[in-house]
């Protein structure tokens, strides 16, 4: 049996009986998107979860602020929809059919994938590159950047993660998401992502987030701070990869060495870079 | 405690343990079918369709199943004969030990029903979760592409 100690799996119909099952459960208690990491790592201490898929979190709206996403919508659904296809040149989808099988992202849920913060996650590197903000119900919605919600995810305690949003891409920006890993179903050796916006022809807006280093998703400053301001040029490109690789704080485990993953950067932020200068060149045409 | 949910077209109105995965309430409840191979969410071979959807049994809880409907292998024959996937994977001979088969006829179900007309790296992407140690996944992919020819003309 996976969950030993579980005592209770309850199914909550509204946002506030969520919070309040969840706060009253205290350490024991957990709420339950996928579901897939509790009953693969089975954690002992957990006795309660609390399901969420009762509450009306399963949904992808356009509005004027972007592209909102209810945290129990699963990964399929989000690679289904045709408003999250033409989202920055698809790269979001495209990003989602590198993650596992179709098998586990029939499971998968976005908030689960942002909450569970691991450091292998495609989505993280992407969703942080793309300025994405999630909203938080702690009885009152909160709307906070991602990358506020990592690196410790105090925010999480006591809260419930009801929806993520990608802001509307403003025009000259182009985004894309790069990863390495031993095959297509296993997790990343490292993996990339970039947004940049340009304004007559310079980049304006820089982000490159390198993941999987093994540790959590988190931008790359010194690299960013080298794309600044610049053309991007095949030796703009092939310096700012550069600088990647040498700023980037990777480290060794049992997937592989530091060094390794100092080339991945290299060679993951170089594509993302080559593709967003083709995916804006296509845009003008 | 006690769920309700639906097996094959059937209801039913179980006792589970709530840590219990859907893996192992079904293959307790007779649906020998559906395998139990790494028990990871690895290899595919507990595959069911859950409202649906081709999903890891052992990696659901038996509790989050209660009120939806769970398609094993053992449910998508019937009076009129095999299912068009398990009619293609006969013909085509893309079976050796079998194990892995109840998994990749229900994902090749699921990749089908969502999209009728795949490329065979969309089949190839379909099937991804489902881990073949006889093969080399030609047969497999060759009998997809079969009964992707048979879904033509169909209402499905």
């Amino acid at each position: 049996m996976a969950l030993t100690q579980l005592k209770q799996y309850l199914r909550p119909t509204t946002l506030k009986e969520a919070l309040t099952l969840l706060q009253e459960g205290g350490k024991g208690a957990r709420v339950i998107g996928g579901g897939i990491e509790l009953v693969l790592f089975s954690p002992p201490a957990v006795t309660t979860l609390i399901d969420l898929s009762k509450l009306s979190l399963s949904y992808i709206k356009e509005n004027e602020a972007g592209l909102a996403i209810g945290a129990t919508t699963m990964l399929t659904k989000i690679i289904e929809h045709p408003a999250v296809a033409q989202y920055l040149d698809g790269v979001i989808v495209g990003m989602l059919h590198q993650v596992a099988s179709p098998l586990l992202r029939n499971l998968a849920t976005i908030g689960g994938s942002l909450a569970s913060a691991n450091p292998w996650s495609d989505v993280i590197p992407l969703f942080l590159a793309l300025d994405a903000k999630v909203t938080l119900f702690d009885g009152k919605y909160h709307s906070i950047p991602l990358s506020d919600l990592y690196p410790t995810r105090s925010h999480l305690s006591g809260s419930i993660l009801t929806e993520v949003l990608l802001p509307v891409p403003a025009s000259g920006t182009a985004a894309s998401f790069h990863q390495f890993s031993r095959t297509g179903f296993d997790v990343a050796l490292l993996n990339c992502a970039c947004l940049v916006k340009v304004d007559a022809g310079r980049c304006t807006v820089v982000r490159i987030v390198a993941g999987g280093t093994p540790r959590l998703g988190a931008a790359l400053p010194t690299a960013e701070k080298a794309l600044m301001g610049m053309e991007l040029t095949d030796e703009t490109i092939e310096q700012v990869a550069h600088v990647a690789r040498e700023s980037a704080d990777t480290r060794d485990d049992l997937r592989a060495s530091a060094q390794y993953r100092k080339q991945l950067t290299y060679v993951c932020v170089k594509r993302c870079l080559q593709e967003i200068r083709d995916r804006l060149a296509g845009e003008k045409q | 405690m006690r769920i309700t949910l639906t097996v094959n077209e059937v209801k039913r109105n179980v006792e589970i343990e709530p840590g219990e995965t859907l893996l192992e309430l079904l293959r307790r409840e007779g649906y020998k079918g559906v395998k139990k191979g790494c028990g990871s969410g690895d290899c595919g071979a507990c595959a069911v369709l859950l409202d649906g959807r081709a999903v890891n049994s052992c990696l659901v809880l038996a509790a989050k199943a209660s009120g939806r409907e769970v398609i094993t292998v053992e449910g998508l024959a019937d009076d009129g004969g095999l299912h068009p996937v398990q009619q293609a994977f006969l013909e085509e001979g893309a079976i050796q030990c079998g194990y892995c088969i109840p998994g990749m006829v229900i994902a090749a179900v699921d990749l089908l029903t969502h999209n009728p007309n795949p490329s065979e790296a969309q089949i190839r992407e379909g099937i991804s979760g489902n881990l073949c140690r006889c093969t080399g996944y030609v047969k497999q992919v060759e009998a997809i592409k079969t009964a992707r020819r048979m879904g033509e003309g169909t209402d499905d």
